[in-house]
């Protein structure tokens, strides 16, 4: 008989730096400030923009509009959907709601006959925030985009050392660097190596109730979207 | 007697702090401000180092990146730098420097007996004496190793650090001089983004160095430190000193590097910050004030230890308060030296100054040199310089007015130091690096840059040949008003106002003769570095090389550290002299970067030690950590190799995994395999059209092997792909393949097959993948998963099932690398590692064990299966690999490679194909990569039959086993082969590639 009772436990891909143990208050101190946004939900979402009921339906079931603007980024206080290419957006959120969104958006598609789809990719991908004076200067230093001139509500698809990453600007305060598990070891190694000039530190993770990003990291059940 | 301190208005060091260094183990005093070569010159010290060829004396020639002879050698151990050159080592308390040549010492010295016959040393000596007896070279090698070259290399790690900093700017100037400063002041007014390097540690330029101008009523100073406030006040621009721009690429890409604590005490260095920065500047125009420096002119004898160029005698004496001799001549062609006699008469020195030019220069300056006491003698030229290891006098001669020919005796002058001033050089190097090419100025005598600059590079001040401030600085408001007008910025105001002075023109001489025919008088030395002389040069031309390149190939002309700054116009003039061309016709050879020596450290950057490489973890490496894994590295994935339990070998935890597998269950990690998740109303037709096999009647719930083959037929990766609904499919790569497959389906579907719709999503990231492998693995499984039927009928080999596995949701799959029964478990990666650990748990009754990769390989070896890249090499088909079962040449619509395969070669006789191997003595494990004989006597050359591909010991067959790749091998079963390695041949038979369980029943259990 199959054991019963199993308590299934999460380690998202900076698990091993354990971050929480050495994470600080955030303040206003030249140093760049840093911490792994854990466990969020991330979907791939394919689609063709000219097919009739396709945008509405994002926009129904996420509430966010589908930016058709390269690099643009859709946000709202239940998460983001960012343009990644041209048929091609990849939606965050907080777990739970993004399996109950890509359960909606999978079965409208097959509904309305779209030729659309969503890709669970939480297992893959993870987030980084990071923050302070000279946090655009620490990825000066690994990257050869011009990440100074990302607008606000954009992101680029870029390179930091040697692996491919995607820096996120929402608000103003800090940028968000979504790169893959795998490399989640040498990005977060490189990141802490640049930023080492200014000093660098790990900050709390703060319940920001409203934030597109912040406000999705309540402690997710284990998820239930794999078909 | 040599230099000494003395007191100078506006000099650049600071008195009141002192520090004391050491070179060559000697302890001597100076100040902060000082370089290295200033505070040797300011306690004497004139003997640097030995010559390249010659082991000749040499001395401080130059006071910047323009240094030939004073390579040292600072610190020591981990901290060694070789190969600096003195001039721009700044100078810091407790500064560790030594001399990098001599031998046994650097005052004696045995190349420098050898040099006594440097008469029988010409260009290309090496190469002409020592051919013959073509053995001997390797002893020769050894001994002409020895004498040559300069510092060593650090043989500890290098304890510092180094970083990159990229930049996206409008406007990068290139120089920190007048014409610079100017130039970034403008831009920066405007408003554009603008940033200046210079590679001094203080802005300036030449007006460190030259006091008498004024610049707006203001001193050359004050006018900088005017101009550097005013920099610092505007927030759009960045000055960044002791930063030099060392190469120029396309796109107006710069790269710089900084030397951010160079100049610090090795004890003072922030371990936070780096040693140095390289910049990476991309600007959309680039405004190159890079200026001019000072060569010599070449006379007999000019590498004596006291020789030096006058703009480094004028900065010593001016920048850093150091008379370089007590009585000192002046040598010169132009008007510029004039200055440093000037300076250098008035702080006390007795002076000489011999023009080469008839009328000497204008006679404002001649009339200031006279009121100074400096004796003048107008058309004279040094003969010889006279003097072993330092400079005691000098033998002049008359010179011809026109021709360059001597026309008398002239004094023989004693003296302490000779400096001497063959006219400017533009530093043209950034502006030539990428394809741009300067033109002579027959006035200037010196190939500079066009005024017109390049699209979107502009050259500003010197390096046009604008060696007047007033005539500089004019130009260079001109340049950058007109350049800001066209990107309307509107108008930049007035050029700074300079009172132009009258010069008289230069002479156009390089080699100040000696009345004997070259190569019969002294040594005239063109690159001091590289012990080329003037001889050398018309030697190269009468061996008739006609090329300023090869010119510079044969004598090594302008190689070296110093890169020819010095050397290179006066060796062109000089190979011009001898071909009888002018020097424009002659040309420059090719300016490559780097500008100066740059670091590996400030190269690679943060690209060392854990931050080298991409090193990418699975989930469930804390569980491999906790189990002492062994790792190796396969795609950048860090993979456990084996497992080994105190005191077993690789061998021997090998074979107990092995066995265990075999016997009873073993687990792997099987999450590095790339995964893709194909969607969509027609991938069966896109998995149809890729792989070399047909997915039209794959059923959901079942998965199929496939082989993916190039444009050429051969095999270029293979994997599983399972189907998990009528239009959607789970994708498997091999692990180092993922990224290609990957783009290699976007390739073929965005280029040639638009038309279908499917898409493509990597998915290699968010599935951890447990394999649970073995007899036992359908009971592991049955105590993790309750919904799912794991009867051998329900379940059968090559299916896949969606389940809940420990409470997680999975998707589980019976495929098998192993010929065992066995299923592999992808979840979440988040919960990767949670999953390792039920497995382990469900599977301790079965004395479940976790194997690594070369226990996969021997396990796969057994069953005969391919590793894509171990036994294919890109030129194997899949008939070759005995797969031609993978191939589905009915298929309605074509494959990718299915042409190929029909061509008469792919489909001929005499290709290598894959067999088994069994080595006649069962105890020999053949060595991989080995090549293949049929006979044992074959002799080189031999024909190559085919090479072992995989080789293991198999301890579940008590043998071991080969899988090879053989001509004709499919023909061949039974016969014996001979492989060779190590010096000799191992008999073998040859077999079918299946080893174990030939008919599948234990995949099928």
């Amino acid at each position: 008989m199959p054991k019963q009772g199993f308590q299934p436990f999460m380690e998202s891909p900076l698990h091993h730096f354990k971050l929480d143990a050495e994470a600080q208050a955030r303040r206003a101190d030249g140093r760049i400030w840093c911490n792994e946004l854990p466990h969020l939900g991330y979907a791939v979402l394919r689609g063709d923009t000219a097919e009739a009921g396709f945008a509405q339906l994002v926009q129904q079931v996420t509430g966010l509009a589908l930016p058709l603007q390269a690099g643009a980024v859709s946000q709202g206080p239940q998460g983001v959907l960012m343009w990644t290419s041209p048929d091609e957006w990849l939606l965050v959120s907080h777990r739970q709601r993004l399996a109950d969104w890509t359960a909606q958006l999978d079965g409208g598609f097959a509904a309305q006959q779209l030729f659309a789809q969503t890709v669970d990719s939480s297992g893959g991908l993870t987030l980084a925030w990071l923050g302070g004076t000279e946090h655009i200067t620490v990825l000066r230093h690994l990257g050869v985009y011009d990440f100074e001139s990302i607008p606000l509500g954009h992101m680029v698809s870029t390179v930091l050392g040697k692996a491919t990453v995607q820096v996120i600007r929402l608000d103003g305060d800090g940028v968000f660097v979504l790169f893959r598990r795998s490399f989640a070891d040498y990005v977060w190694r490189l990141l802490r190596r640049a930023a080492q000039p200014y000093g660098f530190a790990v900050c709390q993770l703060e319940a920001r109730g409203d934030h597109p990003l912040f406000a999705q990291l309540a402690a997710p059940r284990p998820s239930l979207i794999l078909a | 007697m040599s230099g000494y301190r003395i007191h100078r208005p506006g000099e650049r060091i600071n008195r009141q702090k002192p520090v004391s260094f050491q070179f060559d183990n000697v302890q001597y005093k100076a100040f902060s401000g000082d370089t290295l070569a200033s505070a040797l010159l300011a306690n004497g010290v004139r003997l640097i180092g030995r010559s390249f060829k010659y082991g000749r004396p040499r001395g401080i020639v130059g006071f910047g990146a323009e240094e030939p002879n004073a390579l040292i050698q600072l610190e020591t151990g981990a901290h060694t730098v070789p190969d600096l050159k003195a001039t721009q080592v700044e100078l810091y308390q407790g500064l560790l420097a030594g001399s990098t040549t001599g031998y046994p010492s650097l005052d004696f010295d045995l190349k420098g007996l050898l040099g006594k016959f440097g008469r029988f040393m010409p260009p290309g000596f090496y190469y002409k004496t020592f051919m013959e007896p073509v053995k001997a070279w390797p002893v020769y090698e050894k001994y002409i190793r020895k004498a040559a070259g300069y510092g060593h290399a650090p043989v500890l790690p290098d304890p510092e650090s180094y970083d990159h900093l990229h930049h996206h700017i409008d406007v990068l100037v290139v120089g920190g001089g007048a014409a610079g400063l100017w130039a970034a002041t403008l831009a920066g007014r405007a408003g554009l983004k603008t940033l200046l390097v210079d590679e001094q540690a203080e802005m300036g330029g030449w007006l460190l160095t030259e006091r008498r101008s004024r610049i707006d009523g203001l001193s050359g100073m004050d006018w900088v430190s005017q101009r550097l406030a005013e920099l610092a006040s505007l927030p759009n621009v960045s000055v960044l000193p002791r930063t030099t721009a060392f190469a120029l690429h396309d796109l107006n890409l710069v790269q710089a590097v900084e030397l951010l604590q160079d100049h610090l005490p090795l004890t003072e260095r922030n371990a936070a910050l780096p040693r140095q920065r390289l910049h990476k500047i991309r600007a959309h125009q680039v405004i190159l004030a890079s200026g001019a420096i000072e060569r010599p002119l070449v006379f007999g004898y000019n590498d004596v230890p006291g020789v030096m160029t006058a703009a480094a005698g004028h900065s010593y004496l001016n920048r850093y308060g150091v008379a370089v001799g007590r009585e000192v001549l002046v040598q010169t062609q132009n008007d510029a030296a004039y200055e440093a006699a000037l300076d250098l008469a008035q702080c006390g020195v007795k002076v000489m100054l011999a023009d080469a030019r008839q009328g000497g220069a204008a006679a404002w300056r001649q009339q200031a040199l006279k009121s100074a006491g400096v004796e003048l003698l107008l058309g004279h030229g040094i003969a010889k310089v006279l003097g072993d290891k330092s400079v005691s006098g000098a033998q002049l001669v008359k010179l011809d007015g026109r021709n360059n020919q001597v026309v008398g005796s002239g004094p023989r002058l004693s003296v302490d130091t000779v400096l001497s001033s063959g006219g400017l050089t533009s530093t043209v190097h950034l502006f030539c690096h990428n394809g741009g090419r300067p033109v002579w100025n027959q006035q200037q005598l010196s190939f500079v840059c066009p005024d017109e600059g390049r699209d979107n590079i502009a050259c500003v001040g010197a390096i046009t040949g604008r060696w007047e401030l007033s005539e500089a600085l004019g130009q260079t408001h001109a340049a950058v008003a007109a350049l800001l007008l066209g990107h309307g910025r509107g108008s930049s105001g007035n050029a700074p106002s300079v009172a132009s002075e009258e010069v008289a023109a230069p002479r156009a001489i390089f080699r100040l003769p000696d009345g004997k025919p070259e190569g019969h008088g002294a040594k005239a030395f063109v690159d001091y570095q590289n012990d080329v002389a003037a001889a050398d040069i018309h030697t190269a031309i009468r061996e008739n090389y006609r090329s300023i390149e090869h010119v510079k190939r044969y004598t090594a002309l302008g190689f070296g550290t110093d890169q020819g700054k010095l050397s290179n116009i006066n060796g062109f003039a000089i190979a011009a002299e001898a071909l009888g061309k002018p020097i424009a016709e002659v040309g420059t050879t090719t300016y490559r970067p780097s500008y100066t020596p740059v670091t590996f450290g400030a190269l690679a950057g943060p690209h060392v030690g854990e931050t080298f490489d991409v090193r990418r973890y699975t989930a469930m490496h804390a569980s491999h950590d906790a189990r002492k894994a062994e790792y190796e590295v396969v795609g950048q994935w860090l993979r456990p190799w084996y497992f080994p339990k105190p005191g077993e070998d690789l061998h021997a935890a090998v074979n107990r995994e092995c066995l265990a597998t075999r016997n009873s269950v073993g687990v792997m990690d099987a999450s590095t395999l790339g995964k893709i998740d194909v969607k969509g109303p027609d991938a069966r037709e896109f998995l149809n059209r890729i792989y070399s096999n047909a997915w039209s009647k794959l059923d959901p719930g079942k998965c199929r092997y496939g082989l993916m083959l190039d444009e050429n037929g051969m095999v270029m990766d293979d994997g599983v792909t399972a189907c998990l609904a009528d239009d959607h499919f789970h994708m498997t790569t091999t692990t180092g393949g993922a990224a290609r497959v990957y783009s290699w389906l976007e390739r073929w579907h965005q280029t040639e097959w638009p038309e279908l719709k499917v898409r493509f999503t990597t998915t290699t990231d968010h599935w951890a993948t447990v394999a649970v492998v073995g007899p036992d693995s359908r009971q592991v499984l049955q105590k993790l998963c309750t919904d799912i039927d794991f009867d051998k009928d329900a379940f059968k080999f090559m299916d896949g099932r969606s389940g809940t596995v420990a409470g997680l949701p999975a998707r589980v799959f019976r495929i098998s690398f192993s010929g065992e029964l066995a299923y592999e478990i992808n979840v979440d990666a988040n919960y990767g590692r949670y999953m390792w650990e039920e497995v382990m748990k469900a599977g301790a009754a079965f004395n479940i064990t976790p194997y690594g990769t070369e226990t996969m390989h021997v396990l796969r070896a057994e069953k005969g299966f391919i590793i894509v890249g171990q036994d294919t090499d890109g030129s194997m088909s899949p008939n070759d690999l005995a797969m031609s079962w993978a191939v589905g040449m009915k298929k309605p619509f074509s494959f990718l490679g299915k042409r190929s395969l029909l061509r008469s070669h792919t489909a001929g006789d005499g290709r290598k194909q894959l067999v088994g191997l069994l080595p006649l003595d069962p105890k020999v494990v053949l060595a991989e990569g080995a090549q293949i004989l049929s006979n044992t006597d074959d002799t080189v050359p031999a024909a190559m039959q085919g090479h072992v591909t995989s080789s293991y010991h198999s301890a579940f067959l008590g043998r071991s086993i080969a899988m090879a790749v053989l001509k004709d091998g499919s023909k061949r079963e039974g016969d014996t082969v001979f492989v060779w390695a190590h010096g000799k041949s191992v008999p073998a038979q040859v077999v079918s590639s299946v080893f174990v369980d030939k008919e599948g029943v234990r995949q099928h259990a």
